[in-house]
C-alpha cells in the first residue's frame, strides 16, 4: 500500500503524467473499427502467435473491461493488409477504410499534407485554420500525436503551404510496426482522449516485444508509372483565344491600349508554336520501395523489440519524392510480478524532394517577377529552367520522434499506469535560388521549426466484483499535456553571386557590424521568430458496470480546463454515458440465428480544444500593421507598433469553450453461422458555442468580431457489412465486405443569432450545409443587347449596378428583383462527400490470395477553377499576380472546352468569374484502388525450417482506374475548399511486388 | 483498495493545484490589457501604430493612387481591366480591387487606434514617470491630427461616413453616416487644435517639444511625424476642399512663412526626380509624409505609385500597370522649357525625368522611381518611396488657386510663378539654364487662364502623388462649366460606392446614391 502510494507521488512529483493505461481506454471503446481482426485469412496462426508471446509481459488492458462490450464491431482490417499499399502517410493507409473517415488527397507529391475528417467537418473549412481545428486526433501507443501548428500562415503573402519542409505529419507511421488501427468516431470512444479528441481519434497500437525470439522482414519495390496526357503548344492557346477576338474585338484588339500576348503573337516562334514534348521532363516513372526488418526477443522478465524501416516513395511528376528512414525500439521490463516499465522510441527522419512549380516557389520567394510569358512547352526549354534549380537547393527534411516511458502496477483486481510521453516534430528547410531563376535576384532561406508535446498521463483502475452477475470497472485519470510550437524563419534576396549560398553573418564580435549579413544586404534580410505554447489539465472519473454480461452501461465525467480558454471559463466539465444490450444473450441464447446482436447507445459532451492562445487573452494588440501585398511591414519609423487586431477580428471578454454535443445507437449482428457480420451506427454530432469572426465593427476598424456561438450539426450513419460468400473452407473462398459512411451536415446557428452571412466568397446560412459554395445560376449567353431583360424601371437589367450587354452571362434572377446581386447566389454542392466508403473483396485458392480494394465518394462536387482561369485569361493575366502563373501543365489539355459559352472577357461583370455553377461538377467517383495478388508459402518453408512463421508475397497494382464524371483531373485532387486549381499531382498508377518474412 | 484510490485523488488534487501555473500562459504573439499602457514605451508603440495604420490605409491595393491620379485621370491602363473600370469611373466593376477599395474599414482602423490611444494614454502617464506631460500632449496632438486626417480622407473618398470619436470597446455600435460639411468641420478644429501644440520639429529643443522626443535624435524623426506645419498645410487642404478659400490664404501663409523654421523648402526639378532624392528616405521637406524607409527594411513591393507605373526599361517588368498615353503628354505638357519633360520640335525628347522612353508603345512615368535604396538595378521591384501626401509646392499652389478663385489675380500669378521659377528654367535641350534666375514666368496669353494655368500646373507637378482628381473636383466647382463632371458633382458620382459588405453589415448605412 505504502508503495503504491509512494509512487503516486513520485509520478505526481516528477510531473510525469500518466497516460489511461490500456485497461481504461478500452473500457469505452466502442463504435471503432478495429482494423485488426481480419487479417484471419492468410495469418490466422501469426497473429494468435504473437498474442500469446505477449501475454508474457508488458502493460495490458484488463482482462475483463466491461466496456469491450460497447465495442462497436464494425469493419475489420488488418494493418499488414494496409501495409500492402505502397503508403508514405497514414492517411494514404486509411483512405477508404473505415467508414466514416474521409481522407482527403488534393495531390499525390510524395510527403505533402493531407487531411482527414472524421464524420463530416465542424467548421466551415475557410482557412488552414479551420482545417487544424477539424483534424482528428492521432495517438500512437497512448502518446497523442501533434500536428503543424498553422500560426506561420500569419506572415505568409500566399498560404498555399505552410513555410518549412511542409511535411504531412503523419508520414511517421510505418505500418509493418502496427499492431491494429483503431478509427474511434463517437464520443462513448474518445471521450477518455479528452477535448484534443472531439474530432474523432485515430488509434495506433505498435506491435509488442516477443519473448521468443522473433524477426521478420519485409520488403516491396514497385514503380509509380504516370498516365499519359495530352499536351498543347501556343498554336493551340492561340485558337482558343481568337473565339473571342474574333467575337468581341472590330480589329483583333481590345482597345486602342490593349496588348496581345507576346509569345502568343509570333506564330514562327518555336518555342511556344513548336513541339510541345514538356511532358517527357515532367513526368516520369519513378521508383518505390519499402524495406522492413525487426527483431525481438527477451525473457518473461523482460523483452524488447527493434525494428528498421526504410521507404521511398516517388512522384511521377516534377521528379518528387520522399524517403523515410524509421526505427524504433521497445522495450519492457518486469522486474516483480506486479510491477512492469515499458519504455518506447519512434524515431524517423523524413526528406522530400519537392515540385518546382513556379506557384510555390514564388509563394516561399514571395516576390513576383514579370510573368507575361509562361515557360515554353518545348522540352529544350524547359530543361533549361529545371536546370537552373540545379545552381541551388531546396532541402526539406523533418525529424519525427515519439517515445514514452510508463510504469505499470498491477495488484489484480487495481492497476495503476503512468505514461509520460513526448511527441517531437521538428522541420528544416534550407533553400538557395540562382539569379537565373529570378530575373538576376536569387533567394536563400532558412527555416526550423518544431512542435512539441509532452503528455504526463496517470490512471488507477480497480475492478470489483460485486456478486456474479454485478460488475464493476472503476478508473480515474488525470492528463497535463504541455504544446509547444516555434519556429524560426529568414530570407534574403540579392546576394552578391550565386557562388556563396548561405546567408552569412559578420562574425567578429570587435566589429560594429558584427552578427549584420554581409552576402545579402542587411536591408534584404527578413527574419522571423514565433512561438505558442498552450497546456491542457484533464481529469476524469469513469465507471462502468455489467449485469450478467447482457446489460453494460458506462459513465464518464471530466474536467479539462486549458490555458487557451480566458481565466474566468477555463474549465469545462463533461459527462458521457452509453449502455449495451446483448440481445443475442437476451434473445438468442439458445439459437443459431444470431451468433451475435449488440445493441449499444450513448450519448455526451465534449469540450473542443481551442488551438490558438490569443483568444485566452481577451481585449489585446498585435504588431500587424501590413496591407494587401505587404503583411509583413515590421513597424514604423523603424519602431515597433502595437494596435488592435484590426485584420484577425476583435476578440473580447467571455469567450467560452466550444464543446460538442454527441449521440449515436449502434448494432452489431452476425448471422448465418458467423457468415455475415453487420454493423450499422448512426450518429448525431453537433458541434456548438464555437467562435467565429463574424464581419462587422467596419466602423471600429475590424475585419470581424471573434464570437462565440456557431453551431454545426453533422448527422449520418456508419454502415459495415461483410459476408462471406463463399466460406473459407471451400477450395475458393470469397470474402467482400463494404463500409458506407452518409453524412449531413448543417450549420444551426450562428453567433449572436445572425441567420447568414457572407466571409469572402462564401456564405453561411442556418440550416444550410456548411461546405456548400455560393453560386450564381448561369443560364446561358446574352447574345445581344435587346435580349437582356428590363429591369422594371425603365433600364436593363444589371450585375451589381453595372448593365448587362451582349457576350455577359444570363445569370438567374433568383429572387425576381430584376438585378443580378448576390441575393441571387444559391448554396449548391458539396465540397466533402455526402456518401464515402470503400469496398473490399477478398478471393482465395488454396494459398493464393485475390484482393480488389475500391474507393468510392458520391454526392461531392468540386469547382473546376482551373477551366475559369483559362477562360478568365484576360483578368488572370492582367493582374501580374500569383494568379498569373502559368505553370508547364498550362500545357497539358484539361477539362472540357465545348461545356462553356463564350463571353466578352472583358466585361466588366466578370463573365467567367468563378463562382458560378457552370464550373460546378459533380465530383463523385469510384475508383479501383488496389488489386492484390499473393502467395502463401509458410507451409512450404515450414516443411524445411520449422522456425519460419509466415513467407508470403504478392504483387499489386494501385489506382487501376477512376469512374467520374469530372471532366478534370482526378476528382480526389482538389484542396479542403473544394476548388480545383489544376495544381494537384496526378495519382500514379504503381506496382509494386513483395514480400512478407516472419522466423 | 479503496483508501488507494482514496489516496490517488488526493494527489491528483494536489497537482491540480500546482498546475494552475501551467494554466497561465501569457501569449508571446499578442499582448493583452494588463501588459500594455504601462510604459513609455507603449506609448510610442501605439503612437507608432496610428502612424503605421495611416500607411496601410493609403498603401492598401495601391489606393492613395489608384483614388487620386487612375480614377479619371491622365493614366491608361493596358490589360488591367480593374485599373480600366477605375480609370473610366465604372466603380460597381466585379474586380477585388475595386470592391477593396470600396471599403473603408482600413481608415476606421485609424480611427479606432486614435480613439483608444486618446482614452487609455493618461494611464501611461500615470504609471510611468519618464512619460512627461509635454511628450502627452505632443503625443495627443498628432493622434488626434491622423484621426482627423483620416475622416478627411474618406469625407473626400465616400462622402458622407459614419461619425465615431470613441473606441466603444466590445460594444461595437452601428452608426449611420453623417453629414460631411459637419465632419470636415471636425476636422478643421481638431487639425487647429493640434496645430498649436506641435513642434517645428522634433528632439531640436523647440520650445514646444524639449528634449529628445522618446530618447531618439533629430534624424530619426525628421520628416516622420506630424509637426506644427503639417496640420497648416492639411488645413490648407482640407480648407480649399470645403471652398474656403480665405482659410486656405490663412493657413498657407503659416505655412510659407514658417517654412524655414520646419527646415523646409523648395524642391528642384533635379531632387524631385532623383532616384534616391526627393521621395527616399524621410525628409524635412516632407510637409505630410508615411515612409517606407528603406533602412528601417520598410521597402515594399507594393503600396507605392512605381508598383503600378514603372516597367521596362526601367526595371524588368513587360507592361506597366498604367501609363499615360502619348497624346495625353503631349496636351499636358505642351509648354517649351519644362525641365520635367522636353521634347523638341523634331519629337526628340530631352529629358526622361517624369517619363522614359517616350517613343516606345507605353512612355514609362518615371518621375518617382525609387528603387531599392535609390538604385539603379532594374532587377528586384523593391521600392522604397515615401507617400508624400504634401510638399511646399502644394501649398503654394492652394494658395495661388485660391487668390484666383477669390479674384486677386496679382498675388495668384505672384505664386504660380514661384513655383515656374523651379520648373521652367531648362533650355529646348532640357539643359538648366546658366542663370538661375532665368525662368519661363506665366504669360496669360500662352498660358491662359491663371486659374487653368494653376490647374495644369498642379497636374503637372503633382503627377503620381495622388492629387489629380480631388484638383478636378475643385476645378469644376469653380469654373462650373463642364456640364458631365458638374452632374457627378451634383449626384455624388465623385464619391465612390460604399462596399456591399459593409451594407451587409451595418443595415444603417445607405448606398452613394450615385452609385445604386
Amino acid at each position: 500500500m505504502r508503495i503504491i502510494a509512494t509512487i503516486t507521488f513520485l509520478g505526481v512529483l516528477c510531473t510525469t503524467t500518466y497516460s489511461f493505461g490500456n485497461t481504461a481506454r478500452s473500457a469505452c471503446v466502442s463504435n471503432h473499427f478495429s482494423l485488426v481482426r481480419s487479417f484471419h485469412q492468410a495469418d490466422t496462426a501469426k497473429t494468435d502467435t504473437a498474442k500469446m508471446d505477449t501475454a508474457t509481459v508488458g502493460i495490458k488492458q484488463a482482462a475483463k473491461a466491461i466496456s469491450k462490450k460497447l465495442e462497436s464491431k464494425g469493419s475489420n482490417l488488418d494493418p499488414k493488409k494496409l501495409s500492402i499499399f505502397p503508403a508514405i502517410s497514414l492517411q494514404q493507409y486509411l483512405k477508404g477504410e473505415a467508414a466514416g473517415l474521409y481522407a482527403t488527397e488534393p495531390s499525390s507529391e510524395p510527403g505533402t499534407v493531407q487531411n482527414m475528417f472524421i464524420h463530416g467537418t465542424s467548421q466551415p473549412l475557410l482557412s488552414q485554420r479551420e482545417v487544424f481545428q477539424t483534424q482528428p486526433l492521432v495517438i500512437l501507443d497512448g502518446v497523442p500525436l501533434i500536428g503543424e501548428h498553422p500560426f506561420a500562415f500569419d506572415i505568409q503573402q500566399f498560404k498555399f503551404d505552410r513555410i518549412g519542409p511542409a511535411i504531412n505529419p503523419l508520414t511517421n507511421i510505418n505500418m509493418a510496426n502496427i499492431k491494429s488501427v483503431q478509427v474511434l468516431t463517437g464520443l462513448n470512444a474518445t471521450a477518455i482522449y479528452g477535448p484534443k479528441g472531439a474530432n474523432g481519434v485515430i488509434l495506433l497500437t505498435t506491435n509488442d516485444p516477443t519473448s521468443k525470439r522473433r524477426i521478420t522482414f519485409d520488403s516491396y519495390v514497385g514503380v509509380a508509372t504516370p498516365q499519359s496526357v495530352t499536351t498543347v503548344n501556343g498554336k493551340f492557346e492561340n485558337d482558343f483565344r481568337r473565339q473571342f477576338y474574333n467575337k468581341y474585338t472590330a480589329n483583333g484588339v481590345y482597345g486602342d491600349n490593349d496588348v496581345y500576348p507576346l509569345y502568343l503573337s509570333d506564330s514562327l516562334n518555336n518555342d511556344y508554336y513548336g513541339k510541345s514534348d514538356w511532358s517527357d521532363k515532367y513526368y516520369g516513372s519513378q521508383i518505390q520501395y519499402g524495406i522492413n526488418a525487426s527483431i525481438s526477443g527477451g525473457t518473461d522478465r523482460a523483452n524488447f523489440r527493434f525494428s528498421v524501416g526504410n521507404l521511398r516513395s516517388g512522384g511521377i511528376a516534377d521528379n518528387t519524392k520522399a524517403d523515410r528512414y524509421d526505427t524504433r525500439f521497445i522495450i519492457n521490463m518486469k522486474p516483480v510480478q506486479w510491477l512492469t516499465f515499458s519504455a518506447m522510441v519512434n524515431a524517423n527522419r523524413l526528406q522530400r524532394d519537392r515540385n518546382r512549380n513556379v506557384r510555390d516557389r514564388l509563394a516561399t520567394v514571395n516576390y513576383i517577377p514579370d510573368l507575361s510569358s509562361p515557360i515554353a512547352p518545348n522540352k529544350d526549354k524547359y530543361a533549361q529552367y529545371l536546370g537552373q534549380f540545379n545552381k541551388g537547393f531546396d532541402n526539406n527534411r523533418s525529424n519525427i520522434v515519439e517515445g514514452y516511458g510508463k510504469v505499470g502496477l498491477d495488484f489484480g483486481k487495481f492497476k495503476f499506469v503512468t505514461t509520460l510521453g513526448l511527441d517531437y516534430f521538428e522541420g528544416y528547410r534550407d533553400i538557395f535560388y540562382a539569379r537565373t531563376l529570378l530575373q538576376t535576384t536569387n533567394f536563400a532561406s532558412n527555416y526550423f521549426g518544431y512542435n512539441q508535446r509532452a503528455t504526463v498521463d496517470n490512471i488507477a483502475t480497480y475492478d470489483y466484483d460485486l456478486n456474479e452477475d454485478s460488475k464493476f470497472n472503476f478508473s480515474v485519470g488525470n492528463t497535463i499535456q504541455y504544446d509547444t510550437y516555434r519556429y524560426s524563419y529568414a530570407y534574403a534576396y540579392k546576394g552578391s553571386n550565386d557562388f556563396i549560398k548561405l546567408n552569412l553573418l559578420q562574425s567578429d564580435p570587435n566589429r560594429g557590424d558584427y552578427l549584420e549579413p554581409f552576402v545579402y544586404r542587411r536591408e534584404l534580410v527578413y527574419k522571423f521568430l514565433d512561438r505558442t505554447k498552450n497546456n491542457q489539465l484533464s481529469f476524469y472519473g469513469k465507471a462502468d458496470y455489467s449485469y450478467k454480461d447482457k446489460y453494460n452501461f458506462s459513465a464518464l465525467l471530466r474536467a479539462d480546463a486549458s490555458s487557451n480558454q480566458q481565466p474566468t471559463s477555463r474549465w469545462f466539465y463533461s459527462p458521457v454515458i452509453s449502455a449495451g444490450w446483448d440481445m443475442k444473450k437476451e434473445f438468442f441464447a439458445n439459437d443459431d440465428t444470431f451468433s451475435e446482436l449488440n445493441l449499444r447507445a450513448s450519448v455526451g459532451r465534449m469540450g473542443r480544444y481551442e488551438n490558438f492562445d490569443n483568444y485566452a487573452q481577451g481585449p489585446q494588440y498585435t504588431a500587424f500593421i501590413g496591407f494587401t501585398g505587404n503583411l509583413i511591414a515590421p513597424g514604423y519609423n523603424g519602431i515597433a507598433t502595437l494596435t488592435r487586431p484590426y485584420s484577425s477580428g476583435s476578440a473580447g471578454y467571455g469567450l467560452e469553450w466550444a464543446y460538442t454535443d454527441q449521440a449515436n445507437l449502434g448494432l452489431d449482428a452476425s448471422f448465418l453461422n458467423d457468415r455475415v457480420h453487420a454493423s450499422i451506427d448512426g450518429y448525431y454530432k453537433h458541434d456548438k458555442n464555437m467562435l467565429l469572426g463574424i464581419p462587422s465593427a467596419a466602423e471600429y476598424g475590424y475585419t470581424s468580431v471573434i464570437k462565440n456561438g456557431m453551431a454545426i450539426r453533422n448527422t449520418g450513419v456508419d454502415l459495415v457489412l461483410s459476408g462471406d460468400i463463399m466460406p473459407k473452407t471451400n477450395t475458393v473462398s470469397w470474402t467482400s465486405s463494404i463500409n458506407v459512411n452518409y453524412n449531413q451536415n448543417k450549420l444551426t446557428a450562428l453567433p449572436g443569432g445572425l441567420n447568414q452571412i457572407v466571409l469572402g466568397d462564401r456564405q453561411l446560412k442556418v440550416g444550410e450545409s456548411v461546405d456548400s459554395y455560393w453560386l450564381l445560376t448561369n443560364q446561358g449567353i446574352y447574345n445581344t443587347d435587346a435580349e437582356v431583360p428590363s429591369n422594371g424601371a425603365g433600364g436593363k437589367m444589371a450585375y451589381n449596378g453595372i448593365t448587362l450587354k451582349a457576350g455577359d452571362p444570363k445569370w438567374l434572377d433568383v429572387n425576381g428583383d430584376n438585378a443580378i446581386t448576390d441575393a441571387d447566389r444559391t448554396l449548391q454542392g458539396h465540397a466533402l462527400p455526402v456518401v464515402s466508403g470503400g469496398w473490399k473483396n477478398d478471393f482465395g485458392y488454396k494459398n493464393w490470395t485475390l484482393s480488389l480494394n475500391f474507393y468510392y465518394n458520391l454526392g461531392r462536387d468540386l469547382i473546376n477553377q482551373e477551366m475559369a482561369n483559362r477562360f478568365d485569361f484576360v483578368n488572370r493575366e492582367g493582374l501580374n499576380s500569383i494568379n498569373s502563373v502559368r505553370e508547364i501543365t498550362f500545357w497539358e489539355k484539361r477539362g472540357d472546352y465545348s461545356k462553356y459559352p463564350i463571353y466578352n472577357p472583358w466585361s466588366s461583370v466578370s463573365p467567367y468569374q468563378v463562382n458560378q455553377d457552370i464550373f460546378l461538377e459533380n465530383a463523385s467517383f469510384i475508383k479501383l484502388r488496389t488489386v492484390s495478388v499473393g502467395y502463401d508459402l509458410t507451409s512450404m518453408f515450414k516443411k524445411k525450417s520449422p522456425n519460419v512463421e509466415r513467407f508470403y508475397v504478392y504483387g499489386s497494382v494501385n489506382n487501376v482506374f477512376t469512374l467520374t464524371n469530372y471532366t478534370g483531373q482526378d476528382p480526389e485532387l482538389a484542396g479542403f475548399t473544394g476548388y480545383d486549381t489544376g495544381y494537384g499531382m496526378q495519382i500514379p498508377r504503381t506496382y509494386t511486388i513483395g514480400v512478407k518474412m516472419d522466423f | 483498495m479503496k483508501k488507494i484510490i482514496l489516496l490517488s485523488l488526493v494527489f491528483v488534487a494536489l497537482l491540480a493545484g500546482s498546475c494552475k501555473k501551467a494554466l497561465n500562459i501569457s501569449s508571446t504573439r499578442v499582448v493583452n490589457e494588463a501588459n500594455f499602457w504601462n510604459t513609455l514605451e507603449d506609448s510610442r508603440a501605439a503612437l507608432m501604430g496610428v502612424y503605421g495604420l495611416t500607411r496601410a490605409a493609403l498603401a492598401d491595393n495601391n489606393g492613395h493612387w489608384i483614388y487620386g491620379d487612375a480614377r479619371m485621370g491622365n493614366f491608361d491602363s493596358p490589360i488591367r481591366q480593374d485599373l480600366k473600370a477605375i480609370i473610366k469611373n465604372d466603380l460597381n466593376a466585379s474586380y477585388p480591387v475595386v470592391n477593396q477599395l470600396s471599403n473603408w474599414t482600413r481608415f476606421y482602423a485609424i480611427i479606432n487606434a486614435a480613439n483608444i490611444f486618446l482614452e487609455r494614454v493618461p494611464e501611461v502617464k500615470a504609471n510611468d514617470q519618464r512619460y512627461t506631460q509635454n511628450n502627452m500632449d505632443v503625443d495627443i496632438a498628432q493622434v488626434r491630427f491622423l484621426r482627423a486626417y483620416a475622416y478627411f480622407y474618406m469625407v473626400r473618398i465616400w462622402g458622407d461616413v459614419p461619425f465615431i470619436t470613441s473606441s466603444r470597446d466590445g460594444s461595437f455600435e452601428n452608426r449611420p453616416r453623417s453629414s460631411k460639411e459637419a465632419i470636415l468641420e471636425f476636422v478643421q478644429s481638431e487639425m487647429l487644435a493640434s496645430a498649436q501644440v506641435l513642434p517645428y520639429r522634433y528632439s531640436v529643443n523647440d520650445v514646444q517639444q524639449p528634449g529628445f522626443y522618446y530618447n531618439e535624435n533629430e534624424f530619426r524623426w525628421n520628416g516622420a511625424l506630424i509637426r506644427k506645419l503639417t496640420a497648416y498645410g492639411i488645413l490648407t487642404s482640407v480648407s480649399a476642399w470645403q471652398g474656403k478659400y480665405t482659410d486656405v490664404i490663412k493657413y498657407a501663409n503659416i505655412v510659407t512663412t514658417d517654412a524655414g523654421k520646419a527646415g523646409m523648402g523648395y524642391t528642384s526639378t533635379n531632387f524631385l526626380t532623383q532616384r534616391n532624392g526627393f521621395f527616399y528616405d524621410k525628409r524635412n521637406e516632407h510637409l505630410l509624409a508615411f515612409g517606407f524607409v528603406f533602412g528601417h527594411q520598410d521597402a515594399s513591393f507594393t503600396g507605392n505609385i512605381e508598383s503600378l507605373v514603372l516597367a521596362e526599361p526601367v526595371v524588368n517588368k513587360a507592361i506597366p500597370d498604367m501609363f499615360v498615353p502619348k497624346d495625353s503628354i503631349l496636351k499636358i505638357f505642351r509648354e517649351t522649357n519644362d525641365g520635367r519633360f522636353n521634347i523638341d520640335t523634331t519629337g526628340t525628347t530631352h529629358s526622361q525625368a517624369y517619363f522614359t522612353n517616350f517613343l516606345g508603345r507605353y512612355p514609362i512615368f518615371s518621375k518617382i522611381k525609387v528603387m531599392q535604396d535609390g538604385s539603379t538595378d532594374p532587377t528586384f521591384r523593391i521600392y522604397s518611396s515615401a507617400i508624400v501626401v504634401s510638399r511646399l509646392e502644394d501649398i503654394t499652389l492652394l494658395r495661388a488657386e485660391a487668390y484666383a478663385a477669390l479674384g486677386e489675380t496679382t498675388n495668384a500669378i505672384n505664386d504660380l510663378n514661384t513655383i515656374r521659377r523651379l520648373r521652367y528654367n531648362v533650355d529646348n535641350k532640357g539643359q538648366l539654364n546658366e542663370s538661375a534666375s532665368t525662368f519661363v514666368e506665366y504669360n496669360a496669353i500662352k498660358n491662359g487662364p491663371v486659374l487653368d494655368a494653376i490647374f495644369l500646373e498642379r497636374q503637372k507637378e503633382f503627377m503620381g502623388e495622388g492629387m489629380h482628381f480631388y484638383d478636378q473636383v475643385r476645378y469644376n466647382k469653380i469654373k462650373q462649366n463642364n456640364a458631365k463632371f458638374m452632374n457627378l458633382i451634383n449626384t455624388g458620382g465623385i464619391y465612390w460606392p460604399i462596399s456591399r459588405e459593409l451594407i451587409n453589415q451595418n443595415p444603417l448605412l445607405v448606398q452613394n446614391s450615385y452609385w445604386k
